[in-house]
């Protein structure tokens, strides 16, 4: 297993990452900026800035095949930002909501992104070719509480939503014109718009830090304060679901999650560290940490000499250095992302953080 | 309308999609209410298996039927219960009896209630002055060393709670901490 490749960018929290689709490029949200970064090489150097938000950015998302970046803000905008010939040209993107933007992400088919807010809603975004202009439609009900991420189904008309409500919600965004009709699945048959195919509560009510679809589509994994970590599994439209597994873990909660393959998901959050699970619909458990134990090298034994203890003691008041901790990242992971797949499994991941570090996994 | 206190006006009312005009309860899981007089039934066959030295049988009793769904008085009779079992069980016998507990089907679950009735339920308890509690002689047998008065009796059992604490952290980790903040179904 090749060893992580660690990018530390700056010294600020990072909201979000995304990579281009040929992983050249890296988007990251940096206070009320998106820094670009290229690939030089085995490291990363700032190219560009794209400025224009006034307060916050928490969410960006690059489209694999347009090559398009949506960002949203706490300002309570949202841009899409298009290359060209003389750099990136904005087009802000009318929302329509009176609290922040949480979190954003474009639907598979790239013809729509789902932004959530604190507005208890979920703007759906569409481009109007007449009107040559993004707009949105609004996904409402039953929303009770702040959106804190948004997954795509592959089908790009289902949507998961987790609020601070402690709902998981999967529900319809088809928009007549811009999708096409979507198969049915276990999810529902007939979907118009904002209908409700599902919505989980796990057992503490715990705010939700993050959903995901699986690569099939046919199970919700989401993640929630608690520390726990529950998979859907529906059994027919209108029919309470087939499987729902809770397994509250030992660790502090989880931020972010992705399905590696329809049997193992890799979660990370306030334990600094990356956390591999698998299972089934029979069930699932915690498989152990990304983090390779005892690095080689990393810390070490590097002078194990009477005076450098001695001195050791006299600077610090002690004889060992425990100001770093001894996973990769330094502070809270607060997404991960799928970085490289191949036969259908995801084999790299790329986790950024609290602690301005991009990271790469190779699973 | 020139005189109107814009700040003043309570907007909530006024929008029907406030968060102010709907049913908080949806929002939590659902708990199933519980009389006082089934708490005090249960409290008493816990006493009974207690007396009869089965500790682990009398707490997990406890711990599988916690009373969410009480009233404060029901609440107050299974706090006094916990609390007792864990002060008739020696410091030696703690973790052992954690780990089988954990072990179980159905214990983290078990572990995640003990949680919430040692912090913050009874630490929260006991660090309020409640002179009642302090000056009836604590039912352990703890000998009264220290004569200063009520507050060393909640010294005690916080004593007791805090070696629970250390114990059931070694076991069940921090993740059962963050699930008694988050859980909506208090005890």
């Amino acid at each position: 297993m090749a060893p992580p490749e660690v990018h530390h960018l700056f010294h600020h929290p990072i909201a979000d990452h995304s990579f281009s689709a040929d992983r050249q490029t890296l988007a990251v949200a940096r206070e009320n900026t998106v820094d670009l970064f290229k690939r030089n090489g085995n490291k990363f150097q700032l190219t560009d800035e794209l400025t224009g938000h006034d307060k916050t950015v928490t969410g960006v998302d690059i489209a694999p095949r347009s090559g398009k970046i949506v960002t949203c803000s706490q300002d309570r905008n949202a841009y899409v930002w298009e290359p060209s010939a003389d750099g990136w040209k904005p087009t802000l993107v009318l929302l329509r909501i009176n609290r922040a933007a949480t979190c954003v992400r474009w639907a598979p088919s790239e013809t729509k992104f789902a932004v959530g807010s604190g507005a208890r809603l979920i703007p759906v975004c569409y481009f109007e070719e007449e009107d040559n202009w993004w707009v949105s439609k609004h996904l409402k009900k039953p929303i009770r509480s702040t959106i804190t991420t948004v997954a795509w189904h592959p089908n790009s008309v289902l949507l998961a939503a987790g609020s601070t409500d402690g709902h998981a919600r999967v529900l319809s965004s088809f928009i007549k014109g811009v999708d096409e009709r979507p198969e049915p699945s276990a999810w529902g048959e007939r979907l118009p718009f904002n209908t409700v195919c599902g919505e989980f509560l796990n057992n503490t009510a715990g705010w939700i830090h993050s959903v995901a679809f699986s690569p099939s589509g046919n199970a919700l994994a989401f993640a929630a304060h608690d520390s726990s970590l529950t998979v859907v599994y529906p059994s027919a439209p209108e029919q309470p679901p087939r499987a729902v597994i809770n397994i509250s873990t030992q660790l502090l909660p989880f931020m972010s999650l992705v399905w590696r393959s329809e049997d193992e998901i890799i979660a990370a959050g306030y334990d600094c560290q990356a956390y591999r699970l698998q299972g089934s619909e029979h069930g699932w458990q915690l498989a152990g940490s990304l983090e390779t134990k005892g690095r080689p090298g990393a810390q070490g034994h590097r002078e194990e000499s009477a005076l450098n203890m001695f001195r050791q003691m006299d600077l610090k008041g002690k004889a060992t250095d425990d100001t770093k901790l001894d996973t990769i990242h330094q502070n809270t992971i607060t997404n991960i992302r799928a970085f490289e797949e191949a036969g259908g499994k995801v084999t790299k991941i790329s986790s950024s953080g609290v602690d301005g570090r991009v990271v790469v996994w190779t699973l | 309308m020139a005189n109107v206190n814009w700040r003043t006006i309570n907007i909530d009312a006024l929008d029907p999609d406030s968060p102010a005009n709907f049913d908080l309860s949806t929002l939590a899981p659902s708990v199933t209410p519980v009389a006082t007089a089934d708490v005090q039934s249960l409290a008493s066959q816990i006493r009974q298996l207690l007396r009869g030295g089965d500790n682990e049988g009398a707490l997990r009793g406890a711990l599988e039927n916690p009373p969410c769904g009480a009233d404060d008085k029901g609440k107050e009779v299974h706090l006094a219960t916990v609390i007792e079992i864990l002060q008739s069980i020696r410091q030696s016998e703690m973790s052992p009896l954690l780990n089988r507990i954990y072990s179980s089907p159905g214990g983290p679950e078990a572990l995640d209630v003990l949680m919430k009735y040692i912090s913050y339920k009874g630490m929260g308890q006991t660090s309020t002055s409640n002179p009642t509690r302090n000056i009836t002689p604590q039912p352990t047998g703890f000998s009264q060393i220290h004569p200063r008065g009520a507050t060393e009796g909640g010294g005690q059992a916080m004593s007791v709670l805090l070696s629970w604490h250390e114990k059931l952290v070694e076991i069940a980790g921090p993740g059962s901490i963050v699930r008694v903040m988050t859980d909506r179904r208090t005890v």
